[in-house]
């Protein structure tokens, strides 16, 4: 079971400019780039990587934050076992944008229930001086949305990011699990021959 | 997708590459100068009678008139013909295959050859006639299949139908190439998709030829390999040498974005033409000095003589050879004199024209015409007829030479070969393709010269980025990952909005057909469908032909309608544009005289409303 190397899904949502593709970029490349364009629709990288002996590849969607662009990007979130919401520390509008970003992923990835969603929170930049979204209230707001787990990071100087991502992994591995112990008891196995059915016939 | 295919018969017959060097004295058979023949299950003794009797008469018939042949009329048949030193190309078509896409698919064909295998003298030194017979047959078939007929018409671009996807994604496209680009090892790039281009940096003829290597990589590997990993770099990426010619080169390097430093030798910098590339991408927004040529030299009105005559003047002699010496402005709008639509220029203001350019003229119109009607060449029928009656290949035609424009370079405009102003000047008409020199009768030696550079491609499932880039970034681990990983994450995400934007069904055609051929980015649209069409889809095909050929062979040509019985095509060109309309249905009331009433003059206002919304203006 844990040499199978299984394919998860994570989407970065959020306001455009806070920095979703700097974000992947340095956890799969290792690279930051001051130079990168918005993003248009979406994009993806996978990384392969091993969290608690399960080897994982980890396809990452980064996805265009501009309203411009919603309907290129909302396609693509179905599917999604986990979902990081991101926003700026030293943007609190995008901060307050969260929510919005939430009810859109939920409505077009068309999840089953929400409140079992295996969501994280990114507070992106906080290598900048200036914050206007401090700790306390983003801990706060995940504390009251579900209790997502919140990491602070920066795709410039690498804070964090792969600690983020990797608890993604586990989130989505735990969801697994559980959902494992659950199909035995949720499911009817077709191999067995009702006995009702024969005699019923003849 | 089943498209309207063109019938074999219809599209290339013959082709052949024969080496006039390996037959030299009396008893050398005439095999050991095939170096390629297609179809290739013709017998041996077929093959050597057409080889044979095709070159010997162009042979002759160049040495009688210091000029190379350009095509050669049979009966049923008709060949384009190309000679360069001891070789000889011929590309044989039927007789409705316009000559202008004949002479184009030849030209086409040969230069994919040397883009990928250097000239062709050291290319049959270094391998064997086997390996380049391969070769061979396949540009042979990437330049037939695929495509619709009124692609080979015209033979443009196979572009992805941008009608279906979200513009946003053409400019996701553009935006990859463009940081490419930031390398500057990086000349310029192309987007394709499904053998299909999204975006491109390179002028069409460049594109053609770096598609072709696409699409054999995309048949030889079609089984996607599932997720593309970011690990291997090797598994998606490959490099090969190309060649480009030098104008070719100056090209790219004198239009790359911020790359001033890095262009080399650019001396007639400011007289170059301007790029014909797709300006998809914002980098290759036109400049300002590429407006500037625009205007001055462009030949939107035939009357702009001094656009047309200068390269006359700042040319060198060699080269004038691919300059028809029609003067737009006396050039008749029928064709049915055609001696006298030669010979008008001459008295019409061409005076600084030397000798041999009056006899290099005359034979571009050279044909062998089957029926012997046009004997407007009276003075060469002599000597013609015996020729061509030699060349008997099954028909026996009676050869008469005759100045059938459409067997020269009618999709020659004045000048535009190799020259700067001459091409910025005739854009309109055929540039891009014809650019480089590879089909100049005779090419100084810089045109002839090639660079190797590398084309580099990644693969993402059904997207290739292919970028043009300077030999030794192979070599250049850092630029090669930079590149890589700079544009892998765009790929993917391009790749999976192509592949989920799947082309619904063509929606209904609506009561009219409709063709529009851009010129300078040499791209189609039409909504003929690809689907097996019906009647008028087939005679608007074939009228559609008809009016191309006739406007590469007129310049002053703009607007015309031709017409049958039940039905009328409307075509109207531009310097930038050519565009053939017709509509269905509707009563035709034609009295076989021209008369106000007839539906056919409603045609051009019909057309201007109907294609608006296709984005085609004709105001």
């Amino acid at each position: 079971m844990s040499a199978k190397t299984s394919l998860l899904k994570v989407i970065l949502l959020g306001d455009g400019g806070v920095g979703k593709s700097s974000l992947m970029n340095r956890y799969v490349t290792n690279k930051f780039d001051t130079h990168l364009f918005h993003t248009i629709g979406v994009e993806f990288l996978n990384k392969d990587l091993e969290v608690d002996g399960h080897m994982v590849t980890l396809q990452i969607w980064d996805t265009a934050g501009q309203e411009r662009f919603r309907s290129l990007r909302t396609p693509f979130y179905r599917g999604s076992d986990c979902c990081l919401l991101t926003f700026s520390v030293d943007d609190s509008q995008s901060f307050l944008n969260m929510g919005n970003w939430k009810k859109e992923f939920i409505y077009y990835a068309d999840v089953k229930e929400p409140e079992k969603f295996p969501f994280v929170v990114l507070g992106n930049k906080v290598d900048v001086t200036e914050r206007q979204v401090s700790t306390e209230d983003a801990r706060q707001w995940c504390q009251e949305n579900g209790n997502y787990p919140y990491y602070e990071t920066s795709a410039k100087d690498a804070t964090n990011v792969a600690v983020a991502f990797e608890e993604a992994v586990r989130r989505v591995l735990a969801m697994e699990e559980r959902t494992d112990h659950l199909i035995p008891t949720d499911t009817v196995n077709l191999h067995r021959k009702p006995r009702s059915a024969t005699s019923c016939c003849s | 997708m089943a498209e309207l295919m063109m019938p074999d018969s219809r599209r290339c017959t013959y082709f052949f590459l024969y080496d006039g060097s390996k037959v030299q004295g009396e008893g050398d058979p005439t095999r050991e100068g095939i170096c390629y023949f297609y179809p290739e299950k013709t017998p041996i003794d077929k093959q050597e009678l057409l080889c044979g009797q095709l070159a010997g008469v162009s042979r002759c018939v160049s040495e009688l008139s210091s000029s190379p042949v350009r095509v050669l009329r049979l009966r049923h048949s008709k060949f384009a013909i190309k000679m360069e030193e001891d070789f000889f190309w011929a590309l044989g078509c039927s007789a409705d295959f316009p000559t202008v896409s004949m002479c184009d698919l030849l030209d086409q064909l040969i230069s994919l050859f040397c883009f990928y295998n250097g000239p062709v003298r050291q290319s049959y030194q270094e391998n064997s006639r086997e390996t380049l017979a391969l070769h061979w047959s396949r540009y042979l078939l990437y330049l037939q299949t695929g495509s619709t007929e009124l692609h080979h018409i015209f033979s443009c671009l196979r572009t992805i139908d941008s009608t279906h996807i979200d513009p946003l994604l053409l400019l996701k496209a553009a935006l990859i190439l463009q940081a490419c680009q930031r390398c500057p090892l990086v000349l310029a790039g192309c987007i394709l998709f499904r053998g299909r281009v999204v975006s491109t940096q390179m002028p069409p003829d460049l594109t053609v030829k770096v598609m072709a290597h696409e699409t054999q990589t995309y048949n030889k590997d079609k089984k996607p390999n599932g997720v593309s990993s970011s690990a291997p770099l090797s598994r998606a990426v490959t490099s090969t040498t190309v060649h480009l010619t030098l104008s070719e080169l100056q090209d790219l390097r004198s239009t790359t974005v911020d790359r001033e430093s890095r262009s080399h030798s650019t001396p007639s910098k400011d007289n170059r033409p301007q790029r014909t590339c797709l300006s998809r991408t914002l980098s290759d927004t036109p400049s300002t000095d590429s407006h500037t040529d625009l205007e001055t030299d462009s030949p939107d009105t035939p009357l702009k003589l001094d656009g047309l005559l200068s390269p006359v003047l700042s040319r060198g002699a060699e080269q004038s050879a691919a300059r028809p010496t029609v003067n737009p402005l006396l050039f008749q709008f029928s064709e049915s004199s055609p001696s006298t639509n030669r010979k008008g220029p001459r008295s019409g203001g061409n005076e600084e024209e030397d000798e041999d350019d009056s006899v290099l003229e005359k034979s571009y119109y050279y044909s062998f015409h089957s029926h012997g009607g046009n004997t407007s060449q009276a003075d060469l029928q002599g000597e013609a007829s015996p020729l061509a009656e030699a060349s008997a290949l099954e028909n026996e035609p009676s050869a008469t030479p005759m100045s059938d424009r459409r067997s020269g370079p009618g999709c020659w405009t004045p000048g535009q070969e190799g020259s700067p102003e001459g091409r910025a000047a005739s854009r309109g008409s055929r540039d891009g393709r014809n650019s480089g020199g590879a089909s100049l009768p005779r090419v100084g030696d810089k045109d002839r010269a090639v660079v190797p550079m590398t084309l580099y491609q990644h693969r993402v499932k059904g997207l290739v980025l292919a970028l043009l880039v300077e030999p030794h970034f192979q070599r250049d681990t850092e630029a090669m990952e930079e590149v890589y990983h700079s544009s892998l994450a765009s790929l993917n995400g391009l790749e999976a909005h192509l592949r989920t934007m799947a082309p619904g069904p063509p929606g209904p055609q609506g009561p009219y057909i409709f063709a529009h051929y851009d010129c300078i980015q040499n791209t189609l649209t039409t909504n003929v469908s690809g689907r097996a069409g019906g009647d008028q889809d087939h005679s608007f095909v074939r009228a559609t032909s008809l009016l191309h050929s006739h406007f590469c062979n007129s310049e002053a040509l703009q607007e015309a309608i031709i017409r049958s019985a039940r039905t009328a095509v409307y075509a109207t060109r531009s310097v930038a544009q050519e565009t053939y309309f017709l509509q269905h249905g509707g009563v035709v009331r034609n009295s076989g005289v021209p008369n106000h009433q007839d539906t056919a003059f409603s045609l051009p206002s019909k057309a201007r409303h109907r294609l608006l919304k296709h984005g085609v203006s004709l105001l």
